[in-house]
């Protein structure tokens, strides 16, 4: 190998000799020396900024209540605030009075700001029981206020003031400084609170830009004319000459523009490591360990490098077909982006539901589709496009009436949890309750029915005897079906005033409680089919509801030593009940002793979607990477043959037992778990889209590499994984498994790499030289 | 005598041109065989493949037809490269070397270690003349000292064969008898070195035999007293006679034999060179009986015998045999 060594010493040897690297170096390091005075610093700010505002109409009410006080009406505190308004903003306010002339928010804001820094604002008759409070109590009775107290005063008289449009702090807040200058206005987090900000977002942020694409250019850029030189006539036959292998000869070529990348990025990042660790007090081995990933994600362009560099012998080409499959590999993954959106994020199904012979699916865009055998496709039924999940359907055949809500939560994480409306449709038989059917276009013909608002953050809607119920972390509420429309009405104007903490829960919606407790986020709850038994998930244990009479009462409580906030899923019958932890095996609990029986190891620490059980004990789990396990009372579970196994989306067991499993984005299958028969399989015909896409856009995008995917290897080394399920909560179950495998683009890179390499020494070895 | 070098009906077609292929020529059908301890030449003008010839032996071109051995090895194999020491033709080193890393770098890539570099790196400075240069950085150092530093690159792992291509390009009158002296010296050591050179007189004064190529095709080979032999020209028997310029009706004198040429010659007096075809000894007696018998003097007489160079140029200039 002495031959190989030398000329990896000799590449290095070369960049040393010809200052390249020592220009690097220096480059390094007043990038570094530029970020190391960039620091963070916490302290007490009580300004307003844009976050203490809940939208424009919080800023428009202020604005209202201060014209008014500029007319001398609305209350002594606003009147007293609007006092200390600067001149000019007065005249803004009584233009605007006068002319509608409209005030921007970043005004109000300043304005507000220097009503902040007076001396003089508090006034007992404007605020005559602010003193009850201790906080303003101490601050009004310092004798010697300094400027931060008196901030910090006025900005309490302030939140009493506007108390729904603006939110309060606790004052802590967060500057940039550099060289120790604060820099602009400080962000309401303190430092604790913005490190998880960095860490997730400015480090990835900086690493995918300024390493990824910034940095790598440079390197392809210096080190395109490696391996051309190589091939300059008068050393070339000289090296050739020598008892060494031209394929070896050329790796360790390779090697070395490797080596002489992988330097820089260690000095770079080992200085970012440091810099992250002494100024911003993150030390984040992640940093580190994108040293040997960004060595690799420049190894993807170097081989392409190389091989044009051996073709043509020229590093201006060099550098143009590397840019130019740059652009090719990034063409490519957009438009999968948007074709994998479009047809298969978006139109996977999310729930699969039979009502009799009818099947219902419910895809990711929030659309209820019914299947239509004679057509070969899934019919749009109900929907909006609008990306928010659906809650339900709920089918009650007492009232010949489906059930579903629009949900919480938009699509990758945008948007919060609101309020929704529960919408149902009824079947035109409605009349004849000997009809039971449901028929195979059941949408043309029903009424479509915009119900009243739910309870506030419903999670999951369920059946409930011969309605429906909904789940909350307030508890679990029945619909009354039979409430009028006057009295719905009412509920979505009562609603409202819920927020102020007003008027009681029946009245409110038209759901009364079947049980009341205090949920979390992460919680989930399941009704046994003989809506005797209800279980939950809450807060790491384990509780139960038994019917005692009318009413369902707590029965047992049982702590199963999770976290608060782990996530759960859970299933029952009257007998048992299975637990499903998010990434730990699913326990099985006995109802009647109330005590786990087993751990379901046989499955293994997994990610759980959903657990749904029949009537006669089988239940059935579907794990988040689509495999369906099938156990009897929480028996040993197996994983049973079906089609779609591993690609599995949605369960749902039918009144007779069957089990529909939705699989492969739109596919189903009715299975006769005994049997192990299918039932019923539902294959919808593809468009024309589709057919592009699966086999055109999608085979071109698997033989292409992906190297700015290792980005995402980065992102995820560089964010602490093992955080990442704390923000998990029961919706982000069921919604469609976006993470990727992080490793997943190092081993296709790899084999992009090797395969390129392969070819590069092949035509060595072929090649006259 | 073993042979170094042995090549049978080698042949070498480059192919050019991405969609319009043509072929091209560079060799053909050569054969070829170089003894132990010779110092053999090749010669040729541009183009006449000599370059392709040693790039096959070295492996570093593959041949279309016929093979090759170096020192009973197939040529090109790693155990034949590691007994090979060559100098190629325009070497070039890497700007950021000096002399002396230089000769590591590439005795490490003979596989010799950093002792073996160093027990040989004096003398083979001193070999070529670069003590005291040998810290500068070789992109200082002149034509010639590149070409000698080459030298000693490729003397270094004491190579059976030397390979050397054009060695004395870019050397001054002095370099270049330096490096003819080492050459006989390696001679008398038993290695084998293999010539390409257009430099006839070098070739000429140092080697034992010699190749002429032309178009890719070996035209002849031997020592090069064979080589003037084997010429037409020096078979003809040629005579020059110079006689005074007052001599007339030289052409009814020498009747009987046939006058080559006639030319004016002017050496401390104005002569007349007469070329006469005389393939014998007697024939030469004849003529100078003739011209004496006729009264006109004989101021010079000798045999013509064709230089190298002249040999050489009717080699090349002679239409290829798969022409004629």
């Amino acid at each position: 190998m002495r031959p190989y060594f030398a000329v990896l010493y000799d590449s290095f040897l070369e960049s040393v000799k010809s200052k390249v690297l020592w220009i690097l170096m220096a480059a390094w390091t007043l990038v570094l020396a530029g970020l190391f005075p960039l620091s963070l610093t916490s302290g007490e700010s009580y300004r307003l900024t844009r976050r203490n505002f809940s939208g424009e109409s919080s800023a428009k009410s202020i604005m209202d209540k201060l014209a008014l006080a500029s007319a001398g009406k609305g209350s002594r505190a606003h009147q007293a605030v609007y006092e200390k308004l600067s001149t000019s903003f007065q005249t803004l306010l009584k233009q605007r009075q006068e002319n509608n002339r409209k005030i921007s928010i970043g005004l109000l804001i300043d304005a507000m700001n220097k009503v902040l820094a007076t001396k003089d604002l508090y006034d007992k008759e404007a605020w005559p029981t602010a003193d009850r409070r201790k906080e303003i109590k101490e601050l009004i009775d310092a004798p010697e206020k300094t400027d931060a107290q008196t901030e910090k005063l006025n900005r309490k008289l302030l939140d009493l003031t506007f108390p729904n449009a603006l939110t309060s702090t606790d004052g802590q807040a967060t500057w940039f400084t550099y060289l120790g200058i604060k820099l602009g206005q400080p962000l309401p987090l303190s430092l604790d609170a913005m490190r998880p900000f960095i860490e997730k977002g400015f480090f990835p942020l900086v690493m995918r830009i300024g390493l990824g694409i910034i940095a790598m250019l440079i390197a392809i850029v210096i080190t395109s004319s490696m391996i051309p030189d190589m091939f300059q006539a008068g050393s070339l036959h000289l090296l050739l000459s020598k008892p060494i292998s031209r394929s070896l000869l050329f790796l360790t070529k390779f090697t070395g523009g490797c080596i002489f990348v992988g330097i820089n990025i260690i000095y770079l990042l080992s200085g970012l490591y440091l810099y992250a660790g002494l100024q911003l007090q993150i030390w984040n081995e992640g940093i580190l360990w994108c040293i040997p990933l960004f060595v690799f994600m420049f190894m993807v362009y170097y081989a392409v490098s190389s091989l044009a560099g051996l073709i043509w012998k020229n590093p201006i080409i060099c550098v143009v077909v590397t840019a130019v499959f740059w652009g090719v590999c990034f063409t490519i993954g957009l438009i999968q982006f948007f074709f994998n959106i479009s047809l298969n994020i978006q139109q996977q199904t999310q729930k699969i539901y039979a009502v009799n012979d009818t099947v219902l699916s419910v895809n990711q865009q929030g659309n209820i589709f019914y299947w239509n055998p004679g057509d070969r496709s899934w019919q749009l039924a109900y929907g909006s496009g609008d990306g928010l999940q659906v809650l339900g359907p709920v089918w009650i055949e007492e009232q010949k009436a489906i059930y579903f809500g629009k949900s919480s939560k938009a699509p990758f994480g945008m948007g919060g949890r609101q309020d929704v409306r529960l919408d149902f449709a009824r079947t035109p038989d409605l009349a004849d309750p000997a009809d039971t059917t449901f028929t195979s276009k059941p949408w043309e013909d029903s009424r479509l029915d915009s119900g009243p608002e739910m309870p506030s953050g419903p999670k999951q809607m369920m059946r409930w005897k011969n309605t429906l119920a909904v789940f909350n972390q307030d508890g679990l509420f029945e619909f009354d079906a039979n409430s009028t429309n006057e009295e719905r009405q009412f509920a979505g104007v009562s609603s409202v005033l819920k927020t102020f903490g007003l008027g009681n829960d029946k009245a409110l919606t038209g759901f009364k409680p079947i049980l009341k407790s205090e949920f979390s986020k992460t919680s989930d709850l399941c009704i046994s089919a003989s809506f005797e038994t209800i279980v939950a998930f809450r807060k790491g244990d384990f509780v139960l509801w038994k019917q005692m009479g009318e009413t369902m009462t707590e029965s047992g409580s049982l702590p199963l030593g999770f976290d608060k906030d782990m996530v759960a899923v859970v299933g029952c019958n009257d007998r048992i009940a299975i637990v499903c932890p998010n990434g730990k095996p699913p326990v099985v609990i006995d109802l009647g002793e109330m005590k786990v029986v087993r751990t379901m190891d046989e499955i293994g620490p997994k990610s759980v979607k959903q657990v749904v059980a029949d009537k006669d004990g089988s239940i059935a789990i579907l794990d988040r990477d689509g495999i369906v396990w099938v156990s009897k009372n929480g028996e040993t579970a197996t994983k049973p043959s079906l089609s779609g196994q591993g690609s599995a989306l949605a369960l749902h067991f039918t009144n007779n037992g069957d089990l529909w499993v939705a699989h492969s984005i739109k596919n189903a299958d009715c299975w006769q778990l005994q049997e192990q028969k299918v039932t019923q399989s539902i294959r919808p015909k593809l468009s024309v889209l589709e057919m592009v896409y699966r086999y055109i856009v999608n085979p071109f995008y698997l033989a292409n590499p992906k190297p700015a995917a290792v980005n995402e290897t980065i992102e995820y080394m560089l964010q602490k994984p093992g955080n990442k399920s704390i923000a998990l909560d029961r919706l982000d179950l069921e919604n469609p498994k976006e993470e990727i495998d992080p490793w997943q683009p190092i081993w296709s890179n790899s084999a992009f790499v090797i395969v390129m390499l392969g070819i590069c020494c092949w035509y060595l070895y072929r090649q006259d030289l | 005598m073993a042979t170094a070098i042995s090549v049978d009906h080698l042949s070498k077609v480059y192919t050019e041109g991405l969609i319009f292929r043509r072929n091209h020529k560079a060799l053909r059908e050569v054969n070829l065989e170089v003894k132990n301890g010779e110092v053999f030449g090749l010669l040729g003008p541009n183009g006449a493949g000599k370059t392709t010839l040693i790039k096959i032996l070295l492996g570093i071109l593959h041949p279309n037809q016929g093979k090759a051995s170096v020192l009973d090895m197939q040529a090109g194999s790693k155990a034949a490269r590691r007994r090979i020491g060559y100098l190629p033709e325009n070497l070039i080193f890497p700007r950021h070397h000096t002399g002396r890393s230089a000769l590591y770098f590439y005795g490490r890539l003979s596989e010799l270690t950093e002792s073996q570099i160093a027990a040989k790196e004096h003398e083979l400075f001193e070999l070529v003349d670069l003590t005291g240069r040998q810290h500068e950085p070789v992109r200082r150092y002149s034509k010639g000292m590149r070409q000698r530093l080459g030298l000693a690159q490729a003397l270094l792992h004491d190579p059976d064969l030397l390979i050397l291509d054009e060695p004395t390009d870019g050397l001054d009158p002095m370099g270049r008898s330096q490096i003819r002296d080492l050459l006989a010296r390696l001679k008398e050591r038993g290695k084998t070195v293999f010539l390409n050179s257009h430099i006839l007189q070098e070739v000429e004064l140092i080697c034992d035999r010699v190749a002429v190529m032309a178009l890719g095709e070996l035209r002849g080979m031997g020592t090069i007293d064979q080589l003037i032999q084997q010429n037409p020209m020096a078979q003809r028997g040629t005579v020059h006679v110079d006689v005074p310029s007052t001599a007339t009706n030289l052409e009814t004198i020498l009747a009987e034999f046939p006058i080559q040429a006639m030319k004016p010659v002017v050496n401390n007096e104005v002569l007349t060179r007469i070329e006469i075809a005389a393939p014998h000894q007697s024939d030469v007696d004849r003529i100078v009986d003739i011209l004496r018998q006729n009264q006109i003097g004989i101021v010079r007489l000798e045999r013509y015998r064709p230089s190298l160079e002249q040999v050489f140029m009717s080699i090349v200039g002679s239409a290829p045999p798969h022409l004629r």
